[in-house]
């Protein structure tokens, strides 16, 4: 396998993980929130492509003069593809960062917020 | 050909040796994969055995550790050091309020321990808490620091 031969190969440059991750849906909106430590909130890119939302984050690079002892932090990058439907508001997607959570808003479209019916007569 | 030191195997001899079942397939590992031992000193799996991964790089005047731990409150994380031992705990409550009348509160705990390396200055140690990344700094002590010496010529 050529994966082992491959020694002085940086690791880090193009691999991704997909980040822990959960849904939830509240009344107004789904919210996606990852867990993505060490990237910065400038290094995201978020787009909606059809059926697909694809978040990237980059993680940022540790100094040059620390030399690795011992490693467990994968160095890699975050991305996360969801499959989505078009029940949600694409022009209103919020995103917020905070101590390497993302945060990601879908707010609902109007056809499928729950209404509440009156009973004439 | 390689030639291989004979190892004590305690799959061979239990009761002599001190070396676990586990430090023994790591070994064999190492000697029949090299290269795997190096993706997993890159990181290159997800191998850590805590609650969470850390890093450890070495500076010229410092060793670095680097904990992730996202989603944290910058309160609810402590650093410790007793006695050559690296205690890094994040504790978290939480109150989660689904609707007006129900109220329950969510709980995280966890903690990693980690040996360090000789000679630090123990009262210097700084940490940061930064994109849910914990880094503690531990300046290395004068003794280890490299350091010229002048030779006295008679």
């Amino acid at each position: 396998m050529n994966l082992l031969t491959k020694k002085e190969t940086p690791v880090a440059a193009n691999r991704v993980v997909t980040p822990r991750y959960d849904v939830h849906e509240t009344a107004e909106a789904y919210v996606v929130t990852a867990s993505v430590p060490g990237v910065d909130k400038s290094s995201f890119e978020t787009t909606v492509d059809g059926d697909t939302l694809t978040i990237v984050g980059r993680r940022a690079a540790t100094p040059a003069d620390w030399t690795p002892v011992y490693r467990e932090i994968p160095q890699a990058d975050f991305k996360l593809v969801l499959e989505v439907d078009r029940r949600f508001n694409r022009e209103a997607i919020k995103a917020e960062l905070s101590q390497g959570v993302l945060t990601l808003t879908l707010p609902k479209a109007e056809a499928v917020k729950p209404r509440k019916i009156e009973i004439l007569g | 050909m390689k030639l291989v030191r004979y190892h004590n195997s305690p799959l061979y001899n239990p009761s002599v040796s001190h070396t676990t079942l586990r430090d023994e397939m790591d070994r064999l590992f190492d000697v029949a994969f090299p290269a795997l031992s190096t993706l997993q000193r890159d990181g290159f799996f997800d191998n850590w055995q805590g609650e969470f991964p850390v890093d450890l790089y070495q500076e010229k005047d410092a060793f670095v550790v680097r904990a992730e731990l996202p989603g944290f409150r910058k309160e609810d994380l402590s650093v410790e050091v007793a006695d050559g031992i690296l205690t890094v705990t994040g504790h978290q409550k939480t109150e989660v309020t689904a609707d007006k009348e129900k109220k329950s509160t969510q709980e995280r705990k966890v903690s990693r321990s980690i040996s360090l390396p000789e000679h630090l200055q123990a009262d210097k140690i700084t940490a940061n808490y930064e994109a849910g990344i914990l880094t503690v700094k531990l300046p290395k002590s004068e003794e280890v620091k490299p350091k010229q010496i002048a030779i006295e010529v008679k």
